[in-house]
């Protein structure tokens, strides 16, 4: 459990960042919570290493018109304890809790999670859940990407080989806004069976919207659109009806651990959970 | 002083250090990073082996092609088995009948029979340069087909994995006491189940770790080992390459835990002794994780089919039971495969009175890494599948899970009892444990409890794990039937040395076990000095003649045990010395916290200036009194004393996401005389917590082709603190057993109660389904099947 021999490289900026990854097989280290597992049993074995830690633009969380811009350096922990973050997207904490163990979260960053794309991870579902746009940087500019263009599968993005994801930013919520996140693991900090995350703003007792979002069913972060649409103009007592049998067309990833009918049981037992808990958070009301 | 009568001696008793909470004496060093492992060991020109290992279960070796790995950088050298012509083989003897030795050559020769099996190995100046070699290694293996399920292994259809192995059957025991099957062909009642535990790795946090250096002037070979049986390891290594033992010392220095992981003789230990003399340098090996879960022994892997009769009152009256022991590709060394599955049969009757009995056992090769000891051996997957028969007949007779248990557990009048099997349980609180779990836990408020959380979605259990265990075993009793290795006897020297330094020397080889303190306690009571002026030495085969190391709870009892009879023998001498010096008859002289004095008298030293009075001054003793302050004494327990336990469990079942929680868990156990409840406690807690692994979390998933699918940290799941709730732990002290100390060991109970307790306690919370746990580890996974199977059922 040693890693083959790499080259390392720790640039300055992001534009020696993008001059050291045109290279024929570098790799961006940032956390390193999951590249070096993965090099130690060889999985990987790049023959540079980029060092983005060095950028400190990267590890910065600041408001920006109409949202929050997350950077890609940023950790697991400093996310959770961010107060701009804390105002506008609790739910984000809420998640942090269910990443792994403290030491993985103090090292682990949302860039990391985010390429890394595992469809149970808590960033890739977040970051569906609240339509963040997904900021890259390559030689020829920088693009912005939608959470269904970005992710592909486990491992697979739309992520180039030479380019950097800088960060990302998510859209603020109408003020009220209620959000919830669960999640069922075998233990506390694995990876999940199936996580899940809503929104839900409320009108009076009726709910005006509602997002909701999988991690776990499938291979990249699910949203339930049907299920929204159902939502809109519903009431709390609408919600177990509207979930009921939401996950039946999907294809979960078997393992070991979970069977796929296993984890299609949980999605309406945690969607129900989850847009209840929401519900009671919205306006204000918890 | 005064004249002031001399008290009774029993009023002067020294102080008394057994039975304190002293704090371990390890804990200053191991928790500051101070200690010193295996892989902590540096020399000069150390060299590092990669080992090369197979990724298929069960092939021919067609070639290895070692001549690219031999050119990268920093390699010494690559060997394979055809390089080594002396290659010793491990084969494990037995005097039992229908049993076959299997043969494994320290590298594989001609034939792989399981993934991680080693097959060449790579020595190179660093481990990472190790590894870049090793992965240029081409190794062509041809498939021979793999029967890796144990039931399919027996049938005649099986691929063979060993030619003297005739149908996979590596041994055959049965046991048998009055008619069981013709009992429970007229009973009024049985209940009968399908029981199994999957196979499980001990997984110590230390890896498994050796470094073997050669003092090429005198020709000595030194070998620093994470084993916890440091003395076998020198035994059978001396055989195996021609060493003299006083040319040869094996070493366990600080090891972080085994739990019979570390408790075989293994191939990597051959050959770093082996390279270590070709190569005339030191040579180090340390396992990474996914060699530790590829190689290292694993743990139960049974099935076992039983049935139990009782009458109308719930009176057991015949126990009947089929068991296959997947045991892997090799019979273990020096154990034999037969140590885990014939002890299956041999505890199966437990703690109860059982007229009838039969059992039968047969153990299969499979291939896969073989199965060694692990913390409880046998006994966890007996107690599982017994305790799950009890439960199972007190619901169809409609009584409560502990009045069947009192109705059929050994009473206090009839010990010395003797089971089915022929195991013999002395006198042990069978009942008194039960009796104080059943106060703690109250049955019937708890079955309250159950009935309102069920309203709210979620399903409360209570389970019983009630059992005996024989431990401190002696020398009339073999711990794997018709082993030739004596595990019974344990030789303790203590001495005082010119300083007035108390030393005492053992054989045994702490690996978590707190030796270092609770041994020092026992010197320090029987001598009377205070423990934290009492070094102990163990680990080391350059200590002591003969011993075996620490493992099946028999270091209390016998270096325990030893530590007694040695440090009396020594306490006469330094009375003997001190009469003369004092001119007292030696047994008024009396000793306390470092003094020797004669109460009453003003005569009163301290051990420091008997030592220099026996070893420096020449005149303060005549010469034929100057007598070296050492006494060295073997003791033999000749057969083992019973510990005993009733574990209770309760669970919390979320009715939708089937999510399993441990929400309270308590041990009455009695254990003997506590030498330290600290010690004992922590022993308890950490078994459960294994326990706990078992009955829901650790399974190494194999595929039919003996593909190892849980590999890593992430798919082998062991409980976290998050997943175990505050454990509580009482003690019962009844007779105390029959030897020196009154001590029992209790190294193992925890693993052995707790599976039992929380299989029974998922079952009672499911019960009202319809459905039970015949399986562990029961997870959430595998509950949403079962349920799924009887919904289809009906």
């Amino acid at each position: 459990m040693k890693p083959a021999p790499f080259e390392y490289l720790r640039p300055g900026t992001l534009e020696e960042a993008l001059v050291a990854l045109d290279h024929d097989d570098a790799k961006i280290i940032a956390g390193g919570q999951t590249l070096v597992p993965m090099m130690n049993f060889r999985l990987v074995a790049p023959e540079r290493l980029v060092d983005i830690n060095g950028i400190a633009e990267l590890s910065r969380i600041n408001e920006t018109e109409g949202g929050i811009r997350i950077g890609a350096l940023v950790r697991h922990a400093q996310a959770a304890r961010d107060p701009l973050l804390k105002n506008a997207f609790p739910v984000v904490a809420d998640a942090m809790r269910h990443v792994a163990h403290l030491a993985v979260r103090n090292r682990g960053t949302i860039g990391g999670s985010l390429c890394h794309a595992d469809p149970s991870a808590e960033w890739p579902l977040l970051i569906s859940l609240l339509d963040g746009g997904i900021e890259i940087a390559g030689g020829s500019g920088t693009r912005t990407c939608t959470p269904g263009e970005f992710f592909f599968a486990p491992l697979m993005t739309d992520l180039a080989d030479d380019e950097v994801l800088t960060g990302v930013v998510l859209p603020r919520l109408p003020a009220g806004t209620g959000m919830a996140f669960d999640e069922i693991a075998q233990r506390a900090g694995d990876f999940a069976v199936v996580a899940c995350g809503a929104t839900v703003e409320m009108g009076g007792d009726r709910i005006v919207s509602a997002r909701l979002a999988f991690g776990g069913l499938s291979d990249v972060p699910v949203r339930m659109a049907d299920v929204e649409q159902a939502m809109a103009g519903a009431t709390v007592a609408d919600i177990a009806g509207a979930v009921a049998g939401c996950a039946d067309g999907l294809e979960p990833n078997e393992d070991m651990h979970a069977a796929a009918d296993y984890r299609r049981s949980l999605a309406p037992v945690l969607a129900r959970r989850v847009l209840t808990a929401a519900a009671g958070r919205a306006g204000g009301r918890e | 002083m005064t004249d002031t009568p001399r008290p009774d001696r029993a009023q002067t008793i020294r102080p008394k250090y057994i039975g304190k909470k002293v704090e371990r004496f390890e804990d200053p060093r191991l928790l500051t990073g101070r200690g010193r492992y295996s892989a902590d060991i540096k020399a000069d020109r150390m060299v590092h082996l990669a080992f090369v290992r197979s990724d298929q279960a069960h092939a021919r070796i067609v070639s290895v092609d070692t001549s690219d790995a031999a050119e990268a950088p920093g390699v010494i050298a690559v060997y394979t088995a055809a390089d080594l012509p002396e290659l010793p083989e491990l084969s494990a003897p037995s005097a039992m009948k229908d049993y076959h030795a299997t043969v494994c050559p320290a590298l594989a020769r001609d034939t792989v029979r399981h993934v991680g099996e080693a097959v060449a190995v790579v020595v190179a100046q660093d481990r990472y340069l190790a590894e870049d070699a090793a992965a240029l290694v081409m190794v062509d293996l041809e498939p021979l087909g793999a029967t890796a399920d144990p039931v399919a292994a027996l049938k005649p259809d099986a691929v063979p994995l060993h030619d003297n192995v005739p149908g996979n059957k590596v041994l055959e025991r049965s046991f048998a006491t009055g008619d069981a099957p013709g009992e429970i062909a007229k009973a009024a009642h049985t209940v009968s189940g399908r029981f199994r535990m999957r196979r499980k790795s001990p997984l110590a946090m230390e890896t498994r770790s050796y470094v073997a250096q050669y003092d090429t002037g005198r020709d000595q070979l030194v070998l620093h080992t994470s084993s916890n049986i440091p003395g076998i390891v020198r035994d059978e290594l001396a055989r195996l390459l021609h060493l003299p033992g006083n040319r040869f010392q094996v070493v366990s220095p600080d090891v972080g835990g085994s739990f019979g992981g570390k408790g075989s003789v293994y191939p990597e230990e051959i050959i770093v002794v082996m390279l270590a003399r070709e190569l005339e340098r030191p040579v180090k090996f340390v396992s990474d994780r996914l060699e530790d879960l590829t190689s290292t022994s694993q743990a139960f892997d049974e099935i076992i089919e039983a049935t139990l009769a009782f009458d109308e009152d719930g009176i057991f009256i015949a126990l009947d039971a089929e068991v296959i022991g997947d045991i892997g590709a090799y019979s273990i060394v020096p154990w034999t495969a037969a140590l885990e599955p014939v002890q299956v049969v041999s505890f199966l009757p437990g703690p109860y009175r059982t007229p009838h009995y039969r059992g039968r056992v047969r153990g299969v090769c499979t291939p896969k890494p073989p199965t060694g000891p692990y913390r409880g051996v046998g006994r966890p997957m007996a107690v599982f599948a017994m305790e799950r028969l009890v439960d199972l007949a007190a619901a169809k007779l409609g009584v409560e899970p502990d009045e069947i248990r009192r109705r059929n557990l050994v009473r206090p009048e009839e010990f010395p009892f003797r089971i089915g099997s022929g195991i013999r349980w002395d006198r042990s609180g069978f009942l008194e444990c039960l009796e104080n779990a059943v106060a703690a836990v109250d049955v019937a408020s708890f079955r309250k409890r159950q009935t309102e959380a069920r309203e709210n979605g979620k399903w409360l259990g209570l389970g019983f794990g009630t059992y005996a265990e024989l431990t401190g075993i002696g020398s009339r009793i073999a711990v794997a039937p018709g082993m030739p290795i004596n595990t019974g006897t344990e030789t303790a020297a203590v001495r005082v040395d010119s300083t007035g330094a108390v030393t005492a020397t053992f054989a045994t080889a702490s690996h978590g076990q707190s030796l270092e303190t609770t041994l020092a306690q026992i010197v320090a009571e029987e001598l009377g000095v205070r423990p934290q002026d009492v070094t102990i030495k163990q680990g080391d085969t350059s200590l002591t003649p003969h011993g075996t190391g620490t493992y099946a709870s028999r270091s209390a009892v016998i270096g325990g045990g030893a530590a007694i009879v040695s440090t009396r023998a020594l306490l006469k001498k330094v009375q003997a010395a001190a009469g003369v010096l004092f001119d007292v008859e030696p047994d008024t002289v009396e000793t306390g916290d470092g003094e020797i004095f004669v109460p009453g008298t003003n005569h009163h030293i301290t051990f420091g200036d008997l030592a220099r009075a026996v070893y420096s001054d020449m005149k303060a003793l005549p010469l034929e009194a100057r007598k070296p302050l050492e006494a060295q004494e073997a003791f033999d327990p000749w057969l083992g004393t019973t510990t005993a336990a009733t574990h209770v469990a309760e669970v919390e079942i979320d009715a939708e996401t089937l999510e399993i929680r441990i929400t309270r868990f308590l041990v009455a156990e009695d254990c003997g005389r506590m030498i330290n409840p600290l010690v004992v406690d922590g022993q308890v807690h950490g078994g459960v917590v294994q326990g706990i692994g078992a009955a829901i979390l650790e399974e190494l998933h194999y595929d039919e082709t003996g593909q190892l699918l849980s590999a890593t940290l992430a798919d082998y799941l062991i409980p976290t603190a998050a997943e175990v709730p505050t454990l509580e732990v009482n003690h019962i002290e009844t007779e105390l057993p029959d030897n020196p100390g009154g001590f029992r060991g209790m190294g193992e109970g925890g693993t052995i109660g707790a599976p039992a307790a929380i299989a029974n306690a998922i079952s009672d919370a499911v019960a009202h389904l319809g459905i039970g746990v015949e399986e562990l580890p029961m997870t959430p996974n595998k509950l949403f099947r079962l349920i799924a199977e009887r919904q289809e059922k009906e």
